[in-house]
């Protein structure tokens, strides 16, 4: 095999798992940056999206409507659960939150077990990317290609969100200064509310998007969250650019690490974790240390 | 104190009144209650809220099972060693952590405690990959003792190191060295600038920590005569955090309490349902939400009020 | 040789020099206050000398021993304590504890891990001493955080106190207090800074507070020093009445 094919080949395998990484740590950095809540529950959103979303393909018969369905109802759930719940720890210290949102993950993994079982299911990739495409004689899943692509579209569309819409404007705002945004005759409580939606229905439609790859199973969620907690510390708490970065950062690590030492790969994304904080300890493009 | 003696004496004479299956139940609440009450001393003492403990019991596990199995060396040497050992890459792992603060402290530790449960699943010569190690021996010795085969003998072991460790720990926190761990907790700004260097008291308490952790899962696999990768996972981790919350963090014997009353809740509830863990997430929830103080918070307010 | 010496003290942030090239001598038992306008760059000039943010150039010196290479907890233990402009206390601690852990920090057990009756013993009758000498005795029992605004003020400097510094650092003592409190900080200060035992460094932005405490004034301006005198030239200034006192004097 030739180095140029097999470099690009590689280089766009790891596009594809940055897209999946970045979904999974935008929405939790987006929750930290605006709340500043660290929502532990984030993996186990990402496994319920995967479940849901191959039940709603499963009846409907459509892989594109599980992947509006799964992270719609997860959305859903993490409004409910921050209305209920979360919206009332405010006036607590951040570790309450931690806390909580433990809890949760014990409760929801328990109820997805119950409801799913402990197989793992096999969601059918949608059959217009089920081909594979020759890029340099090397065969390719079109797959993958889509998920690189779906992961520019979400970036570019979270980005036009935050700085072009009111509900991106006021999110801005509050974590800036909730009270100002309070004074000025806006419910924050909604404003936070909303987020957390977003946040879980994010990490839910990266749920969905793996399960064709991974299969949806109850070890997701420690994956998941291992690997959301890295790419927040290594772009910076809060930081939507950052955990972009970080996310095809860490994709790479893993891709290129998985193939030349496959026994140090997940060491190797520690290690990068390790270097980002020795300099600098609020991670890539964190304001606080 | 005066419950403290009274239940240490209860502790002590307790193998004579309790069936067997009783004792093993008790021997391993004793164990968790040690590393539940070392997890107290960095989360209740001084805020620093560690997500991989389990790395601290882990690593204790596996090195007292590895010396006992592939050395000769009698069990309470073993047990000290692998506690020596989880002290001093506790070292290392805190000066790496303390780089950050806060929530990213937390995240730093569940992902080192990540690190190490990939090794124990990789490193296949020594810690037996997935299989983990298995057919630990309490050996006999040293000087020809041999009560620490017995259950009863090793039971009176754990809650010797125990009693050992709650009276350091009591100590520990009421020193000077105590006091800037107070201060650490409630304002480490202001304690940084009376000139406290408080992240090498911050080392000096995780090492502490991963001591203690590490000597309850020491004697945990001669106990168990196995350890395995479960030990070092993240949601035993997260179990850990649960019995100090529970029990009530910044007492020492809260945590205890927090660990027995984990053991019990799960023994009970395993009887009944299969989905324990539900239940258990939502008793968790409930104690955040209504009783930061814990168990033993509130039954102390009830006996103040 | 002065006790402590800034020698062209610069910190710039990007394109914004906070602090330029400042230069000042603060000879042993003299209380010097450093005022100007807001932003003038005082509480930056604060950070620089106790180390909490390191100088873009220039050298500290205390003692003739260059202070630069320390970080803040060692620029602390060499005899500089600080407050802070927006308190910094222990809440859940009482005003006693707070001296204590405070006057600990300069005793050479401060880190013994068992027992420490006699760390303890010492460290509290430092405390206690720092506590009446600023008339908090009364109130020594109780949670910092729910002493009054203008006890918690003065609490913070009694801590600084209890470490019997070799400098004494008051960031705007009188910061948020009501008149009346002024009043009273002011002459509890004043007292102690009476036997001229201390040395003591304080920002401050209230001119009453200045020139009541004060026998020397540094006039900080963008950043620079414009005026550097006891304080009836000072008043007299003309670059510093057009800088900041205006109409003022």
């Amino acid at each position: 095999m030739d180095l140029l094919p097999f470099l690009l080949t590689q280089c766009l395998n790891a596009l594809s798992q940055a897209a999946l990484l970045f979904f999974l740590g935008v929405g939790l950095t987006l929750i930290f940056g605006i709340m500043r809540i660290v929502n532990f529950a984030h993996g186990t959103f990402y496994m319920l999206g995967a479940f849901i979303g191959y039940s709603s393909a499963r009846v409907t018969g459509s892989f594109w409507a599980g992947l509006v369905i799964g992270p719609l109802i997860a959305g859903a759930i993490g409004a409910a659960f921050e209305m209920g719940l979360l919206r009332r720890l405010y006036r607590r210290d951040a570790s309450a939150f931690l806390m909580v949102t433990f809890g949760l993950t014990l409760v929801l993994g328990e109820i997805i077990r119950l409801i799913w079982g402990v197989d793992a299911l096999q969601l059918e990739v949608p059959e217009v990317f089920s081909g594979i495409v020759f890029l340099f004689d090397e065969p390719f899943p079109t797959y993958r290609l889509f998920l690189a692509g779906a992961g520019v579209v979400v970036a570019v569309g979270i980005w036009q969100f935050l700085e072009r819409t009111r509900l991106g404007l006021l999110i801005r705002a509050t974590s800036q200064n909730a009270e100002m945004v309070h004074a000025l005759g806006v419910d924050v409580n909604l404003v936070r509310t909303a987020i957390f939606g977003i946040g879980c229905g994010l990490a839910a439609l990266g749920g969905v998007l793996a399960a064709p790859l991974v299969t949806a199973s109850l070890g997701m969620a420690g994956n998941a969250i291992i690997d959301a907690f890295v790419i927040v510390i290594i772009g910076g708490m809060g930081s939507f650019l950052g955990s972009l970065l970080a996310a095809v950062l860490v994709a790479f690590v893993q891709v290129f690490g998985t193939y030349y030492f496959p026994d140090f790969a997940l060491a190797a994304m520690y290690m990068l974790m390790l270097l980002v904080l020795v300099i600098r300890p609020g991670g890539l493009l964190g304001k606080e240390a | 104190m005066r419950a403290v003696v009274c239940a240490a004496i209860v502790l002590a004479i307790a193998p004579f009144g309790l069936p067997l299956f009783a004792m093993t139940l008790l021997t391993e609440a004793l164990i968790l209650g040690l590393l539940a009450m070392s997890l107290d001393l960095m989360v209740g003492y001084t805020r620093l809220i560690s997500f991989g403990h389990a790395a601290a019991y882990g690593l204790g596990a596996y090195t007292s099972g590895y010396l006992l199995l592939h050395t000769s060396l009698p069990l309470p040497f073993a047990v000290l060693a692998a506690s020596a050992l989880a002290g001093a890459v506790a070292i290392g792992v805190a000066w790496v952590c303390t780089l950050a603060t806060g929530i990213s402290f937390s995240m730093l530790t569940l992902a080192f405690a990540q690190l190490l449960y990939a090794v124990a699943f990789k490193w296949t010569s020594v810690t037996g990959a997935s299989d983990g190690l298995a057919g630990i021996p309490r050996r006999a010795g040293p000087f020809g003792i041999t009560m620490f085969q017995t259950k009863d003998g090793y039971y009176y072991l754990v809650l010797f190191c125990l009693l050992g460790a709650y009276a350091f720990c009591r100590s520990l926190v009421r020193s000077p060295f105590g006091a800037v761990l107070r201060g650490i907790r409630e304002n480490e700004a202001k304690t940084l600038s009376l000139g406290y260097n408080t992240r090498l008291y911050k080392i000096a308490v995780v090492a502490v920590s991963f001591a203690l952790g590490g000597l309850a899962g020491a004697l945990y696999s001669p106990f168990a005569g196995f350890a395995n990768t479960d030990l070092l996972f993240w949601l035993f981790s997260g179990q850990v955090l649960i019995m100090v919350i529970v029990g009530g963090q910044g007492t020492l014997h809260g945590p205890i309490l927090g660990a027995a009353f984990f053991m019990l809740l799960e023994h009970v509830l395993s009887l009944y349902t299969e989905s324990w863990a539900l239940f258990f997430g939502l008793i968790f929830i409930g104690f955040v939400m209504f009783a930061p103080e814990g168990i033993w918070g509130l039954l102390t307010r009830r006996v103040r009020a | 040789m002065a006790l402590l010496e800034l020698d062209g003290l610069t910190k710039r942030y990007g394109g914004l020099t906070a602090v330029n090239g400042v230069t000042m001598r603060v000879e042993a038992g003299e209380v010097r206050a450093v005022i100007g306008p807001n932003g003038a760059g005082k509480t930056s000039l604060f950070h620089l000398i106790t180390g909490v943010v390191p100088a873009s150039a220039g050298d500290v010196r205390f003692e003739g021993r260059s202070l630069t290479r320390l970080s803040s907890y060692q620029r602390c233990q060499a005899g500089l304590s600080r407050t802070f402009q927006l308190t910094s206390l222990f809440p859940e601690m009482t005003a006693r504890e707070n001296c204590r852990l405070s006057a600990q920090a300069r005793l050479a057990r401060r880190w013994q891990p068992y027992g420490g009756q006699a760390v303890f013993g010492e460290a509290s009758t430092r405390g206690d001493e720092a506590l009446e000498r600023l008339g908090l005795t009364a109130v020594a029992g109780r949670p910092a955080g729910l002493l009054s605004h203008g006890d918690q003020r003065l609490l913070e400097v009694a801590m600084a106190l209890a470490q019997r510094p070799r400098v004494l650092l008051l960031d705007e003592p009188t910061q948020g207090l009501s008149v009346e409190e002024t009043l009273t900080a002011v002459e509890t200060l004043a007292g102690l800074f009476a036997g001229g035992r201390l040395t003591v460094l304080l920002v401050e932005h209230d001119m009453e507070v200045v020139f009541r405490l004060a026998q020397k004034i540094t006039v900080m301006h963008r950043g620079s020093v414009i005026a550097d005198d006891v304080p009836s030239v000072v008043k007299e200034d003309a670059a510093v009445q057009a800088a900041y006192l205006g109409g003022y004097a």
